[in-house]
């Protein structure tokens, strides 16, 4: 099984990647101002068929540090990882609770396969909380170290609550049974900068790094909604911290409202069977089948090992799929000058990318050596994480922007001022746009020349948010709440405001056109927390494949994918080794887009690890159950009904002229052929208005029929059948919900 | 004419289901590709001819975030 | 670098030799009583050919080790540190020879030290240890 011929030679980087600038110097002083606000002591444990049966709950405000049991109820109805956050949250919280009140928490949860180091994407850690921009909760699957170190250490989830009088940070140590809360007043703000510090000072010798992982987020989660956390681990081989996002929703804002500085973890020594599962040979062989199936096939299908996530932008370019200009267009002439070729060139390919121990997809790139050329660290050199398919999207071709390094530095910068690069991508892509149609001008804007493309504006933009002045702090407040300041100032048409802001449910949309996939429209619309592809990725079974040619077809699939795809965040699974890597004969299988051999791997690994018995069908059933929990939960929050399950009309069809005239062809061909009018003689204004009508009627007969697969009434509600048919009529609250909204 | 994932297309002799992804500019690694219901293999692209009136299925799965 | 090679036209693939190599490997390199886990395999195909199954210390498994537990000795030779592996497999899945093992009943990976003790036990002086140089690092 040698590299197919077919492939490419790997072009090498010529950047030292053991150089960038340390920040560690002055670490004694930041150190000795830590004053310790609360201490106590617990008993490490190792897991038991992956779980360790206890969660920690700390509250930041009282200092109350508390162990809490897992009960076998938590076991069967929620499973783990974001099914803890969930319960955890419902129980905190009441329909009157907001994002910065004191009761709000933030849990992180790895789930009982997490912590695996056999199969590929088994490190996830799952992070809930209520999101200041939805006011409903969000969740988000994130890699690095913390999640498994957290449960080697002895918790199956950490509880965070109240808010601190000054800034803390929550130190757990696995090794000594030791759980700290220190007052932090000197710490560095930013990330790459704290996670660096912190994983040295309280890394007990060097061999020690690997077993710390730092939690944390910067300053642009101190002033914008849009916070996001960075969990860190270690890299040995370039000598640094790496870290990965828990991006969407908000959560490093509540994070830091909390004053929450950081959260360490110190671990016990990793080896291969801390979860203790229940049958390790199985875990072990099909972890060591999906390694060779990368070997053999990743260079000749995605080159996730070269590229990571980026290995899409030309193909998203080519299918007329990649946001450009504020979703307006699906391509742009300079994309080659951020494809995947770019990315290849300018990250290192000899060394290890994994964000857990085991991943063989490894597709956690890094491109070192960038010296920065803005902002409070110009002139730094650094290592720049990705760029993922979303940043080199959101923060590339949505804002016009086609310079790489401009992208890597605007990338960097989201990173370590800890905010969401998808979110501020799009959101960037908004005001751009909006500056494009005279909402915003250069008086409005204080000065920046939003023009589509200004890198160096939008960089400006992004530091003044981090400083916490001008229009920066407008912009970080996301596009729902721009919306509302643009028109009460009675800066531009409300109506245009809501067709052209890529928003649903106060989330920003991830970077994907999902107007010619009806589908899609519904993958992102009726997700649970927000437009997030996570849930269902329909775009070629439905746009391309033409798979799912009736409104039946596109429901079953609106029910299978988001359940399939919920059960990785039970779990502390990767979504990414399920299909960015295929078996060789999974064209031959019955249904290749699910990628039967995968899915049978993970029932196996969970199987294995919990020795808990299920098969495909349990798979989904599991899911169903967090999965309505949190539609209830929604509803619960006075959202969750059908009227937030209605995308902005740019998602769903052209909203200007110049969109509908730059693919004329395409939608007068579907005036004639789908809607049965003959647009010849008609204007754009007129064609734009009938192509609306037809497409959001369309959309509606969709939503009737995802709902009614769904088990839910035509209001968005599971029905009492659904609720009792999942085990969920055990939780009186939720009856009575489901009761009052008419399920 | 032939017929690509229900679309109607231009045939013309001599046609490969490499010309066909060429034709439709379809760049994506992950493909299951069948010509009248029978499967082609990715290293037979080039050489497997699409006859008159043929039905090609080229399924694109899934990647990415 | 130390690398063990076979001469193919030399072994008889144990018609005759019991497989003293694979057994010397496993009791005498890696203290276990079965041949079928000796970091070697000679493979009798029944028409007077066969396959070995050896490492030739290429070092591909070091370039995707996650935790840096392997590396190369002062002979060239590709050791593991089991302090520091965490089980992870990729060395298995990724070495083409199929040369890295595993034993179920530990949880650490094993390979050949290029040692020469099945040198020693071959009756038809079918291998040996020879001084190659080190190939340079590929990217994987
Ligand atoms: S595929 Fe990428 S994101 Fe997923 S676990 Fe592996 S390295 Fe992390
Ligand atoms: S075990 Fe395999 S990959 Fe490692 S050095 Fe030997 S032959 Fe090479
Ligand atoms: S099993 Fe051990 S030696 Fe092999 S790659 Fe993983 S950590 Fe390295
Ligand atoms: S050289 Fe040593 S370790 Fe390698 S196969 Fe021979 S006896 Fe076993």
């Amino acid at each position: 099984m040698s590299h197919p011929e077919s492939s490419t030679p790997i072009v090498r980087c010529e950047v030292d990647f053991t150089q960038r600038t340390e920040y560690h110097h002055g670490m004694e002083a930041i150190k000795a101002a830590h004053k310790l606000l609360a201490e106590a002591t617990f008993t490490p444990t190792l897991p038991d068929k992956g779980y360790t049966n206890r969660t920690l709950y700390v509250n930041v405000g009282t200092r109350e540090i508390m162990e809490k049991p897992v009960t076998q109820q938590m076991k069967d109805i929620f499973l783990g990882g974001r099914g803890f956050g969930l319960w955890h949250l419902w129980n905190a919280v009441t329909p009157a609770t907001r994002w910065n009140d004191p009761a709000n928490e933030i849990i992180i949860s790895p789930g009982p396969v997490s912590g695996t180091t056999q199969y590929a994407g088994s490190g996830k850690s799952l992070v809930v909380t209520l999101s200041p921009q939805t006011d409903i909760p969000i969740d988000s699957n994130v890699g690095g170290y913390f999640g498994p170190l957290l449960k080697f250490s002895g918790f199956d989830a950490l509880e965070l609550q109240g808010k601190a009088d000054q800034d803390v940070i929550l130190f757990i140590d696995g090794q000594k049974g030791v759980i700290r809360i220190e007052a932090a007043p000197l710490e560095p703000v930013d990330s790459h900068v704290l996670a660096e510090v912190l994983t040295r000072m309280y890394a007990e010798d060097d061999a020690d790094r690997v077993n710390i992982s730092v939690v944390s987020t910067g300053a642009g989660a101190d002033h914008s909604l849009i916070g996001m956390l960075n969990f860190s681990w270690w890299d040995h081989r370039r000598g640094c911290v790496r870290l990965k996002q828990a991006g969407r929703g908000g959560i490093g804002t509540v994070f830091r409202d909390k004053r929450i500085r950081a959260l360490v973890c110190r671990g016990p020594v990793v080896k291969g069977g801390l979860n203790n599962p229940a049958d390790p040979e199985t875990i072990a062989r099909t972890g060591i089948k999906f390694h060779k199936e990368m070997r053999a096939n990743d260079d000749s299908q995605c080159k996730m090992r070269r590229n990571g996530t980026a290995h899409i932008v030309e193909i998203m370019d080519a299918y007329d799929l990649l946001p450009t200009h504020n979703f307006q267009y699906g391509s742009h002439p300079d994309t080659h000058r951020i494809a995947s070729p770019v990315w290849q060139a300018r990250c290192t390919q000899e060394t290890v990318d994994g964000c857990w121990y085991g991943c063989s997809m490894a597709c956690a790139k890094g491109a070192d050596g960038l010296v920065l050329k803005t902002g409070p660290y110009k002139g730094h050199t650094v290592t720049v994480d990705g760029p993922e398919y979303e940043n080199a999207a959101g923060l590339g071709s949505n804002s016009g922007v086609f310079d790489p390094d401009d992208l890597l530095e605007l990338n960097f910068y989201c990173d370590t001022y800890g905010i969401c690069t998808i979110t501020w991508g799009t959101l960037t892509a908004f005001v751009m746009e909006c500056y494009q149609r005279g909402i915003l001008n250069l008086e409005r804007t204080g000065g920046l020349d939003l023009t589509w493309g200004n890198a160096a504006a939008d960089l400006e933009m992004m530091h003044q948010m981090a400083r916490g002045e001008g229009f920066g702090l407008i912009a970080g407040q996301g596009i729902h709440k721009m919306k509302a300041i643009f028109e009460a100032r009675g800066w531009g048409d409300p109506k245009l405001m809501a067709d052209i802001g890529m928003e649903c449910k106060g989330l920003e949309y991830s970077q994907y056109m999902s107007k010619e996939s009806l589908a899609q429209q519904g993958g992102y619309a009726l997700t649970n927390k927000g437009p997030q592809h996570d849930e269902a990725w329909l775009i070629f079974m439905d746009m391309v494949n033409k798979q799912l040619p009736t409104f039946e077809d596109k429901a079953e699939a609106l029910y299978y994918f988001p359940l399939f795809r919920t059960w990785f965040g039970l779990n502390g699974f990767c979504k990414l080794p399920w299909n960015d890597v295929v078996p060789s004969d999974n064209a031959s299988t019955s249904e290749p887009a699910k990628v039967p051999e995968h899915v049978q791997n993970y029932v196996d690994v969970f199987s294995a690890t919990t020795g808990i018995r299920i098969d495909k069908d349990e798979l989904i059933h599991q899911s169903a159950k967090v999965y309505n929990f949190q539609r209830i939960f929604n509803i619960r929050m006075g959202k969750g009904t059908r009227s937030f399950d209605i995308p902005p009309y740019r998602s769903v069809g052209p909203v200007t002229r110049e969109e509908y005239e730059s693919r004329a062809e395409r939608y007068d061909k579907q005036m004639m052929e789908e809607i049965g009018v003959d647009p010849a003689g008609r204007t754009t204004d007129e064609k734009i208005a009938i192509t609306r009508d037809h497409r959001m009627k369309r959309y509606n007969s969709l939503v009737d029929a995802v709902y009614l697969r769904r088990g839910w009434t035509p209001d968005g509600v599971p029905t009492l059948a659904r609720i009792q048919e999942l085990g969920l009529d055990a939780f009186p609250e939720v009856v009575e919900i489901v009761k009052n909204h008419g399920g | 004419m032939i017929t690509v994932n229900g679309d109607k297309a231009a045939w013309s002799p001599g046609m490969s289901v490499q010309d066909v992804l060429r034709a439709r500019n379809f760049k994506f690694p992950l493909l299951v590709i069948k010509v009248d219901g029978a499967l082609v293999q990715p290293r037979d692209y080039a050489a497997t001819p699409v006859p008159d009136g043929a039905v090609v299925e080229v399924i694109h799965l899934m990647s990415g975030g | 670098m130390r690398q063990l090679r076979i001469d193919l036209t030399k072994c008889n693939y144990g018609r005759d030799c019991h497989h003293e190599c694979e057994s010397d490997c496993a009791t005498k390199v890696f203290k276990v009583d079965d041949p079928a886990l000796a970091a070697l395999h000679i493979r009798d195909h029944g028409d007077g050919k066969g396959t070995a199954i050896l490492c030739d210390q290429c070092g591909d498994c070091v370039v995707v080790c996650p935790a840096e537990a392997l590396k190369r000795n002062r002979l060239g030779v590709v050791m593991i540190n089991k302090k520091l592996c965490v089980g992870c497999y990729m060395c298995i899945g990724f070495c083409e020879k199929e040369a890295f093992e595993r034993n179920p009943d530990w949880i650490e990976p094993y390979k050949c030290t290029s040692c020469g003790i099945c040198v020693k036990a071959c009756p038809h002086a079918a291998l040996e240890i020879v001084e190659v140089p080190e190939p340079a690092p590929r990217i994987i």
